[in-house]
């Protein structure tokens, strides 16, 4: 009971942890590689989609580092891991343009992720640790609940009705998710925002602030349809799934039931079409 | 208990979904019943999450309405019953937990208050009553620290093998009388923790314990995860409580220890009062028969003289019984004069002189043989170098008084030895020891023996006579003197009485 054991000093300052450094650079690359890749795309040089599959990569790498960065406080030697799970995303983002098959490269992506995050026991606080079946199921069943809410709000009151794309381009975009766009949120916005914010303030303000961010990221993301019901969908149902997956990361102490609420939801969004 | 308003819920909604009577159905109403039943049965958090999953559940009627009308009365009807059941769950759910923390706080209270009334130890009280505020903060750990030093306190309810260190947070609330707050004890730079730190932040309050001495202790409290206004001001109410409550029960416990022991001083003054009765009563008794006896001799032998005209050897042999009772009405005459000049504090009065010790001693070893031919008496003199000044009258009482005991408690005869010599371990006092072989001194009884009417019971001494005097009129005269009297006894061996004196250059 450190109240008790552990020695006391009531006027002693928080160290400087998070050297803006270790931002800079990071933040740097990503901008000139997505403005690259956008270019590219805008120049028509290279083969089509190539410079958008650069700039989606470099710019979720972006937040995988971001939340490297957040929960490691730039401690020494965080390039190289940085390095890799950028390269790990950008590689599988290229892929992906391959073939109907290529965005299964995005399942990679967690392997590498959890590969470069052992041996750091200090990203359990974040919340990287396993998590009890019921609490990865409640999970599950609350995403898949909005997602399936989703699909029937959307159809009766827009007339949107379920793809027919074919399984390859569902379980592509499922990849995507798993790998990139749900990977990414859980990571920066629940695990280093949220979990850091939560240790200095409570619980409501740092799950407002946390889905703020993350629902700012949404709106932001040029891939999103520009249709007045789709935003105003997408901040309702995001945000629910956002606090959700605060909730449920400050009950279960892990990350993976709010990404499964996240990959449940997406898994019915999946299948919408206009 | 959240299962039933959930079906109520599903209910609701499809039967909604079956009449299709649109966003304005009468029946929309109903989800207020599963969210209102879900507020007062879990609070806020039921009454929200089942008000939203009402809305949620209604969005599929209202929106598609919104979408063909646009927004009409009706529409906005729909809308609005969107966020109704989650704004009345959220409400009443709050009313709901404000009411139940309100209780849980005086249920605790009340909990604290028996657990400290009951029997038993202050320790299993303490224990107790920290369970009970564990379990009404629903804290992690909680522990009490009592006492004013962190170093001299007592701590209740440790996980076993903490250590409380002297500069902890507990600590410093204790001696600063402040309350230490953290939002996460494991990244609180105030707090220098060796632990690695958890996925959900350690929430911690040290609070001091205040009662109208001061501080009396510190309630320390941890949790893991998220620590509600409601919860914190919890703690600091029962802290408060606390610190009267547990100051109460010491005072209390403190109040019956006195009680017992101010009953245990009166049932033993009581009892010393009846013992005391009791030998006075015997010490009458005795006095009457010590009395009587020599007189009815007197009385019988004077009434035979005058009566009767006896031979010139019986008449002189009844004198000298006249004589001897005489003397022995005298003796006890003269121990009653001195107990009584004791017992009104009045000095005895001593005319002390230079006493010829060897002429003492052999004077008294020949009455007492020829009184008491089945004892044998042997006298060591130390000749010359024991000088002795004192009250030969004194003196010799208590001589007598010695000798006398040393008779009566060797029943079945045996040696008496008397000694003088310098007092080996006591420099400047002689040392005058009287020692037999009689039936000795239980070690329960050598603190009393030198009472007044103290008489230590034997089996064999029964029918020994006496005032139960003697002893402490030996020591109250050896004490005028500037002396002492000491005694070492085995039962069933015999006892040795030192008469220690000052030597002959000692002013009294």
């Amino acid at each position: 009971m450190l109240l008790l054991s552990a020695p006391f000093e009531p006027s002693a300052a928080a160290p400087a942890r998070r050297p803006a450094g270790a931002f800079a650079p990071v933040v740097g690359t990503v901008a000139v590689v997505a403005a690259g890749g956008l270019g590219l795309e805008w120049l028509g040089a290279g083969p089509a989609g190539l410079g958008h599959a650069l700039a989606s990569g470099v710019v979720h790498g972006g937040w995988l580092a971001l939340g490297w960065l957040l929960a490691l406080g730039g401690a020494p030697g965080w390039r190289a891991p940085v390095l890799r799970l950028g390269s790990a995303m950008i590689t599988a983002a290229l892929v992906a343009r391959l073939g109907p098959l290529g965005p299964l490269a995005f399942l990679l992506v967690p392997v590498v992720l959890l590969v470069e995050a052992r041996g750091r026991p200090r990203l359990r606080t974040i919340g990287l640790a396993g998590a009890r079946p019921l609490h990865a199921l409640t999970g599950l069943v609350l995403g898949a609940f909005l997602g399936a809410h989703l699909l029937v709000t959307a159809s009766r009151t827009f007339g949107y009705r379920l793809q027919g794309g074919g399984l390859s381009a569902y379980l592509g975009a499922l990849a995507y998710d798993v790998g990139a766009n749900a990977l990414t949120a859980e990571w920066l916005f629940r695990g280093a925002v949220f979990s850091l914010l939560w240790r200095r303030v409570t619980f409501w303000p740092a799950a407002l602030l946390a889905t703020g961010l993350s629902l700012l990221r949404y709106l932001l993301d040029p891939a999103l349809p520009h249709a007045a019901e789709a935003r105003v969908g997408a901040v309702f149902y995001l945000g629910l799934v956002g606090l959700i997956a605060c909730a449920l990361r400050a009950w279960s102490g892990s990350l993976v039931p709010g990404y499964l609420a996240a990959l449940g939801f997406f898994a019915a969004y999946r299948l919408l079409a206009p | 208990m959240i299962a039933l308003p959930v079906a109520f819920l599903l209910a609701v909604a499809v039967a909604m979904a079956a009449a299709d009577p649109g966003p304005a159905s009468v029946l929309r109403h109903l989800y207020l019943v599963p969210t209102l039943w879900a507020a007062l049965a879990r609070g806020a958090v039921g009454g929200g999450s089942i008000g939203a999953l009402a809305g949620l559940l209604h969005a599929p009627v209202a929106l598609p309405a919104v979408e063909r009308h646009g927004l009409t009365s009706a529409t906005l009807d729909g809308l609005l019953s969107l966020g109704l059941p989650v704004v009345a769950g959220l409400l009443v759910g709050c009313l709901v937990d404000g009411s139940r923390a309100r209780a849980a706080r005086l249920a605790a209270v009340l909990a604290i208050q028996r657990r400290l009334d009951g029997t038993g130890a202050l320790d299993d009280k303490l224990l107790g009553v920290a369970a009970e505020l564990r379990a009404a903060l629903g804290a992690r750990r909680l522990a009490l620290l009592l006492g004013a030093d962190v170093r001299t306190a007592q701590v209740v309810s440790v996980p076993v093998g903490t250590l409380v260190d002297v500069d902890s947070a507990a600590a410093f609330a204790l001696a600063s009388g402040q309350r230490v707050s953290s939002l996460d004890l494991r990244e609180d730079p105030r707090v220098r923790a060796d632990e690695p730190p958890e996925p959900t932040p350690v929430r911690a309050l040290a609070l001091p314990l205040v009662s109208g001495v001061g501080v009396v202790g510190v309630m320390a409290v941890e949790w893991s995860g998220e620590l509600s206004h409601s919860t914190r001001a919890a703690a600091d109410e029962l802290a408060l409580h606390v610190g009267l409550a547990v100051e109460n029960a010491r005072l209390t416990l403190r109040q019956l220890r006195f009680a017992e022991e101010l009953a245990e001083k009166v049932a033993a003054a009581t009892a010393r009062l009846r013992e005391l009765d009791q030998a006075k009563s015997e010490f009458l008794s005795v006095v009457s028969h010590e009395l009587r006896t020599p007189l009815t001799a007197l009385q019988g032998f004077s009434e035979l003289l005058l009566r009767s005209a006896l031979p010139a050897d019986k008449a002189h042999r009844c004198l000298v019984y006249l004589h001897t009772e005489a003397c022995a009405l005298g003796r006890v005459v003269a121990e009653l004069l001195d107990l009584s000049r004791i017992e009104i504090g009045r000095p005895l009065e001593l005319r002390p002189e230079q006493v010829d010790l060897d002429d003492l001693m052999e004077r008294n070893v020949e009455l007492f043989a020829a009184e008491h031919r089945e004892h044998r008496f042997r006298w060591t003199s130390a000749g010359a170098a024991v000088a002795l000044r004192a009250d030969p009258d004194a003196l010799d009482r208590m001589v007598k008084n010695l000798l006398s005991n040393a008779v009566k408690y060797s029943p079945r005869g045996g040696q008496v030895s008397l000694s003088a010599c310098p007092a080996e371990d006591l420099p400047g006092m002689v040392e005058l020891a009287v020692e037999d072989d009689g039936v000795g001194i239980p070690p329960d009884q050598l603190a009393r023996i030198f009472d007044k009417y103290a008489r230590v019971p034997h089996p064999e001494t029964t029918a020994t006579r006496g005032l139960g005097l003697g002893l402490s009129l030996v020591k109250a005269l050896a004490e005028a003197h500037g002396g002492r009297v000491e005694v070492d006894s085995l039962p069933g061996k015999g006892s040795r009485f030192r008469l220690l004196l000052p030597a002959v250059d000692r002013d009294f």
